[in-house]
């Protein structure tokens, strides 16, 4: 059951005074599914704010559709089960945070004495109730996140969508806002969110999106996305001779410890069988997975070479 | 749909109230008006006339400043800032929310006019020359505020501040110009210009119908019909001009 | 807001529950309002209104709306003139003189005191079409006493006065005034020594004459001013020998027999001559004097 479809989705955008159309997102479509974790990754600039803004009716896409919730962006029914975080939260500075908690109560419908309950509730556990009465404009940008957070989560959303949740956070706010989400899940919700920091969305995501210049450049599980890279192991041998070791890629040398790259099993067992004697032997292996980084880079890359003509260009 | 409104209007007047622009003006506001008193004791005469006509000319002024400075960013600001995000993100219509921003705007000049019209009303009965008369007089400007902050918030939808700035305030002067038109329209003899004049005449707002400060000066008694007429003509052309900020921003791009 | 306004029915297609909202429905309401609202206006306007030029009746005197204009008084002045001038030539307006004078002696004046057209526009309007001339040098006064340098002002007064109030003794003083301006034409100094003619000082304006003639550098004004000086030169002389002989009459108890004997008896200095140097005519019986030529300008 798809929360989130995007079918075909182009976006454009022109300058005042020039006529040329800049296409930010071209032929874009993917689905959310109920109850997963999704993340949206992709350089910066790539088009995952649009993106993000299309699916919440603050943009039109100028082709394709968009269904939130079963029902277009545009409609308010679309939104009421979703909540957002944009990134770079923008509030009215001048509310407290009680205040700005409370208004967005009401925006949802919230009659007292429930939103005074769910307000109080929601600051706990952002861990602000003891700042709610300071004026917006003297948080810390970790205190504007969550209290973003609490807004987001004000009326339990299904749907709760994030736009860089991490940036600008130290690695405890980081970490908070990966448990949130972990969280999130259990209870059954599902969340969408962008960022360009891949290694938590190995960590966390059930699927991932990667967007490069506006092109859905992958789309899966980050299994599947980095399953069809050749896998490799990192062996670190302690080898006394000069020379090179007879299997694998030489990363470093350091003393009589060299650092070599083994590409496949059979190798591996070949290296690891031939230490015998000569004083070499084995100090460590470890499985080195294609990351999701290396998998962006090169999709990056590509990307490029496509742009420069190099490579052909697929149809926006 | 009218809760959402009311939070949208009340959150507007909090965060008017909190911006010191207004205090500004309403300072200057209460100081001109208790300078009528000053000003007074130049004149050879009545001073009852220099009073009045100061007074109501001040609450004009200081309203119709209000109105437009607070209407033209009432949008475009929140865009800017990009507060309005989140906003938009709730399950709320953008009519909604232009509505909402409305009322609290609306909000913030009854408050404004209450207090300035309350220091007139205190200067004239210290005076002994208060009058029923002059609150109609100010009812009559409240209404004309509330019409040119329309007209500041459609073009808040529109553009941003510096344009909405000079358009509306445009619109302000040929409102109260209107009467132009018929001359010159009797002066002209190509009926596609005669047809243009009636047009312009028809179509731009028409300020005239919510001045009635020369006739309260003068004694002269307002006809309640003229009360019902602007009445009518707020809630017509106002309506209009809303509608067409609703579409307007109904279809915005949220950059 | 979706039962609001039944008239923005969006076409069929987009009435699906998934299909974006438009602002189709928001353009049609306010044009609806929009149509209602001028419909409304032009039934109902001039009881809204009242008459368009009925506030602009009650415009305070120009030294407060000064501080309305800021600044832009001239303009204003400008602004207001022009109206002026409109609603004075509308002659459907009953009671329209009721402020003439406010209005172009209180305001415009006020505002732009250096303004020449109001003070000429406004005098006339003043003299011919609402029949106060004074009201109307009252105006021009106020301009004089602004503008000094301008010859025109005074030289409208004294016209004024000439004219319509036939006052020939302001009528002088008015012009006497506006010759003195540097730049005033000539025949501003014409005009004034005529009027001293008619306002009775014969002598006066045959000074003046005679001083426009010795003056006069172009053959035609010196033609005009000959003319006055001949027939007032003999206006003059024949007063003065009728002085003579009331005179002589008193000290002899009889008429001089011929106008010699005036000079014999010592009461003129000599016998005067006329302009073509001819002797007066004089008839012993009757005791008068009179000019044996033709007055130049029929008097």
């Amino acid at each position: 059951m798809a929360v989130l479809t995007l079918d075909g989705v182009a976006k454009s955008y022109r300058t005042h005074l020039s006529l040329h159309k800049y296409w930010i997102l071209r032929d874009l479509s993917f689905e959310v599914r109920e109850g997963e974790i999704f993340g949206f990754i992709g350089t910066n600039g790539a088009g995952k704010t649009t993106t993000i803004k299309l699916v919440l009716g603050l943009l039109f896409p100028d082709k394709g559709t968009i269904r939130l919730c079963g029902k277009d962006p545009s409609r308010p029914e679309a939104r009421r089960r979703v909540g957002f975080l944009p990134e770079n939260p923008y509030f009215h500075d001048y509310l407290t945070g009680l205040e700005f908690l409370d208004f967005h109560a009401r925006l949802h419908g919230f009659r007292q004495p429930e939103r005074r309950k769910r307000v109080l509730e929601l600051l706990e556990r952002v861990g602000l109730h003891n700042r709610a009465d300071r004026a917006l404009r003297l948080y810390s940008k970790g205190m504007l996140q969550r209290i973003g957070l609490a807004q987001a989560l004000l009326h339990d959303p299904d749907v709760v969508i994030l736009d860089e949740p991490m940036s600008g956070l130290d690695p405890i706010g980081r970490r908070d806002v990966r448990d949130l989400i972990l969280e999130l899940k259990r209870r059954g919700r599902t969340v969408f969110f962008s960022t360009h920091i891949l290694s938590d969305t190995e960590t966390i995501c059930d699927r991932v999106g990667m967007l490069v210049r506006g092109r859905l450049a992958a789309l899966g599980s980050v299994e599947e996305l980095v399953r069809g890279e050749v896998g490799s192991w990192e062996v670190t041998l302690a080898w006394p001779s000069p020379q090179d070791p007879p299997i694998g890629q030489v990363l470093s040398r350091r003393e009589d410890r060299v650092l070599l790259r083994v590409s496949s099993q059979a190798d591996l067992h070949r290296l690891v069988g031939s230490l015998n004697g000569g004083g070499a032997k084995l100090v460590a292996v470890s499985p080195a997975r294609r990351s999701l980084e290396e998998l962006l880079l090169k999709e990056v890359r590509c990307a490029g070479a496509q742009a420069d003509g190099v490579v052909e260009e697929g149809r926006p | 749909m009218s809760g959402r409104i009311l939070a949208i209007a009340l959150n507007t007047f909090r965060e008017a109230i909190r911006n010191r622009i207004l205090y500004l003006l309403l300072v200057f506001a209460v100081a001109l008006i208790l300078c009528a008193q000053a000003l007074s004791l130049l004149t050879v005469g009545s001073e009852e006339k220099i009073i009045k006509d100061f007074g109501l000319a001040t609450i004009d002024l200081f309203g119709v400043l209000t109105a437009v400075l607070l209407g033209i960013g009432l949008v475009s600001r929140e865009i800017e800032r990009r507060t309005v995000y989140v906003l938009l993100a709730k399950p709320i219509h953008r009519a909604e929310f232009v509505l909402g921003k409305y009322a609290g705007l609306v909000l913030t000049l009854l408050v404004n006019t209450a207090i300035m019209t309350l220091c007139f009303v205190l200067l004239l009965v210290a005076k002994g020359i208060a009058e029923p008369a002059m609150l109609l007089a100010v009812l009559l400007l409240f209404f004309q505020f509330l019409l040119i902050t329309a007209i500041a918030v459609l073009f808040s939808c529109l553009s941003n501040p510096i344009v909405s700035c000079i358009l509306t305030l445009a619109l302000y002067v040929t409102g109260h110009l209107l009467w132009s038109f018929d001359l010159l329209r009797a002066r002209v003899a190509a009926p596609w210009a005669r047809a243009l004049c009636l047009t312009l005449q028809r179509v731009l707002p028409d300020l005239a119908p919510f001045d009635v400060k020369g006739m309260v000066v003068h004694g002269i008694p307002v006809p309640p019909e003229r009360l019902g007429y602007a009445l009518v003509y707020l809630v017509l052309y106002g309506g209009a001009v809303l509608g067409l900020a609703c579409a307007a921003f109904q279809r915005k791009e949220m950059q | 807001m979706s039962g609001a306004v039944a008239l923005g029915a969006a076409p069929a297609g987009r009435a699906r529950a998934g299909a974006s909202v438009g602002p189709l429905r928001f353009v049609l309401a306010a044009a609806l309002c929009l149509v209602l609202s001028i419909a409304f206006q032009a039934e109902f306007g001039a009881a809204g209104r009242g008459t368009a030029t009925a506030p602009l009746l009650y415009l305070p005197s120009g030294r407060y709306l000064q501080i309305a204009a800021l600044g832009f008084d001239e303009l204003l002045a400008d602004a207001l003139y022009l109206w002026s001038i409109q609603y004075y030539s509308n002659y459907d307006i009953a009671d329209r003189y009721d402020y003439l004078e406010h209005i172009y002696r209180d305001v415009i004046t006020e505002l732009d005191p250096r303004y020449l057209d109001p003070y000429l526009t406004g005098s006339m309007i003043m003299t011919t079409e609402a029949q106060q001339p004074e009201m109307a040098l009252r105006l021009l006064d106020k301009g004089i006493q602004k503008n000094p340098d301008q010859w025109i002002l005074p030289f409208e007064a004294g016209f004024t006065c000439y004219q319509t109030l036939h006052d020939y003794t302001r009528a002088a003083r008015y012009f006497d005034l506006a010759q003195a301006v540097p730049g005033a034409p000539p025949i501003v100094q014409r005009f004034k020594a005529e009027m001293t003619r008619r306002a009775g000082d014969i002598r006066d304006s045959l000074q003046e004459w005679a001083a426009i003639h010795d003056a006069a550098t172009d053959e035609y004004v010196r033609t005009i001013a000959w003319n006055h000086v001949h027939d007032l030169r003999v206006q003059v002389d024949l007063e003065d020998l009728k002085q003579a002989i009331a005179l002589y009459q008193d000290r002899t108890g009889q008429r001089p027999a011929r106008l010699g004997a005036l000079q014999t008896a010592g009461i003129l200095p000599a016998t005067p001559r006329d302009p073509e140097g001819r002797p007066y005519l004089y008839d012993p019986r009757t005791g008068v004097p009179s000019y044996g030529g033709l007055s130049i300008l029929g008097r």
